[in-house]
């Protein structure tokens, strides 16, 4: 199994545990790599938002602790660390509804450090945000766009992103891609971001992190990920072709003395065609979508090689 | 730099094989020349649309096949193949497919007469193509 290999976690959930109304999220174990994106999936309500809201102290854990860059804190995370990172929420701040978008650009450059006026010019061009107008009047797009582009300002290391494509267009999603992408590799920086896209997962991700009705399904490296599972039409095999093969998902007749399966390994079904003495061959294969794959890993069958955080 | 990778999400071969396979068939055929630089870990995983995990694999593949060498803070570098190093591995690849391409025959019950009259017969057409293009160029 592989193992991120930058030494310390930019963030570590240890048996992180929250209780709602709605019931419980949690335990997490959980580490986030450093020089990494990581995609939180799963259901609306499963508890993506909490998680990063943890990960931000915004919501302090009932048990269990967070480490930032290998440090926990009693109080609150200090400024210098802080101020290393960027957060583009669900909702927007409400106390920046009545600034437009440059007087909250210039209340945010005070508090970050490293903020470049000049990457704040060139995104807000370049995702074309109306400068002068108040950020309660701009349209849902709009508004994203802005907190995208004034997270990236501030070239923060860690990027905790909710949902950052929620209301743009195809065109700026496109450009957000190419501009975290450029942040990535010139910052450096971690990303964790939840979504719904499986496009966006595909096109940023290193690792894929899977949280359902408040539980961690686990972590897996993407591209491995996408490989997991493979759908054959086999025609000429019987019925028990595949008796006691491991990871079989899916085995079922589709029309005349064809077998439909799903599964992971492909050298044993290799195997068993080739003992078959040419009476069973495979008539079409074909890897399976991401969104599939999620699916499949949400009912249970869960792929190989996820990723130990303890 | 853009490196000419074409990857197919449909095979069943493992991206990470894929595009170390490409990769090193760009620099052993001398595509890619002695000293160029290749894209960033994180550049590439970009243009690929795959993760920094698998481009970082096959870096550190080719660089322990002595294929590429890196720098410390300027970047990853293809490195120096040798001429009878070059044959060498231009060998080892076709080998390679020939090997592959006579197992597959062997699974569907060729006979080696019947495999070497198809090589043949491909040999000669492949060739004759491979021989206009040259002219037209």
């Amino acid at each position: 199994m592989m193992q991120p290999d930058s030494g310390v976690a930019a963030v570590e959930l240890m048996n992180v545990v929250k209780k709602s109304p709605r019931g419980q999220i949690g335990p997490f174990q959980l580490k986030i790599p450093q020089g990494y994106v990581v995609a939180l999936v799963g259901p609306n309500g499963s508890g993506k938002t909490t998680l990063l809201n943890m990960m931000l102290q915004t919501l302090i854990p009932d048990t269990g602790s967070v480490r930032w860059y290998g440090r926990g804190f009693e109080g609150p995370i200090p400024l210098e660390i802080r101020q290393q990172m960027g957060y583009v929420p669900e909702h927007p701040a409400a106390e920046e509804h009545i600034m437009t978008a440059d007087q909250a650009a210039r209340f945010r450059s005070h508090w970050y450090p490293a903020w470049d006026w000049q990457r704040y010019e060139r995104l807000m061009d370049r995702f074309e945000v109306p400068r002068k107008e108040k950020l309660n009047r701009m349209s849902k797009g709009e508004r994203r766009k802005f907190e995208i582009a004034a997270v990236m300002a501030a070239r923060p290391k860690l990027m905790l992103l909710d949902e950052p494509s929620a209301g743009l267009d195809p065109f700026a999603w496109k450009d957000m891609i190419e501009e975290l992408r450029r942040s990535l590799d010139e910052d450096a920086s971690t990303i964790v971001l939840s979504t719904h896209i499986v496009e966006e997962i595909k096109r940023l991700a290193d690792f894929v992190v899977l949280v359902q009705r408040g539980e961690l399904r686990g972590m897996a490296e993407k591209d491995a990920l996408l490989g997991s599972w493979k759908e054959y039409w086999v025609r000429g095999a019987e019925g028990s072709f595949l008796t006691g093969m491991n990871g079989v998902i899916k085995c079922e007749p589709d029309g005349p003395s064809i077998l439909r399966m799903v599964l992971k390994d492909e050298a044993e079904l290799e195997k068993r065609i080739a003992s078959s003495g040419g009476n069973a061959q495979i008539i079409k294969s074909r890897v399976l979508e991401l969104e599939e794959i999620l699916q499949l890993w949400m009912q249970g069958n869960a792929p190989d090689g996820l990723i130990d955080s303890n | 730099m853009w490196i000419p990778i074409q990857i197919n999400e449909n095979s069943a071969e493992p991206l990470y094989h894929q595009i170390e396979t490409q990769l090193k068939s760009l620099i052993v055929s001398g595509q890619l020349e002695e000293g160029t630089l290749l894209p960033s870990i994180r550049e590439f995983a970009s243009s690929l649309n795959c993760s920094v995990i698998t481009v970082r694999r096959v870096y550190q593949d080719l660089e322990n096949e002595g294929l590429l060498r890196t720098k410390q803070g300027t970047g990853t570098f293809v490195a120096n193949v040798a001429a009878g190093e070059r044959d060498e591995y231009k060998r080892a690849v076709v080998q390679k497919a020939v090997e592959a391409a006579v197992d597959t025959g062997i699974s569907v019950q060729y006979s080696s007469q019947e495999l070497k009259k198809l090589f043949l017969d491909i040999l000669q057409i492949k060739y004759k193509d491979a021989g206009k293009r040259g002219d037209q160029e």
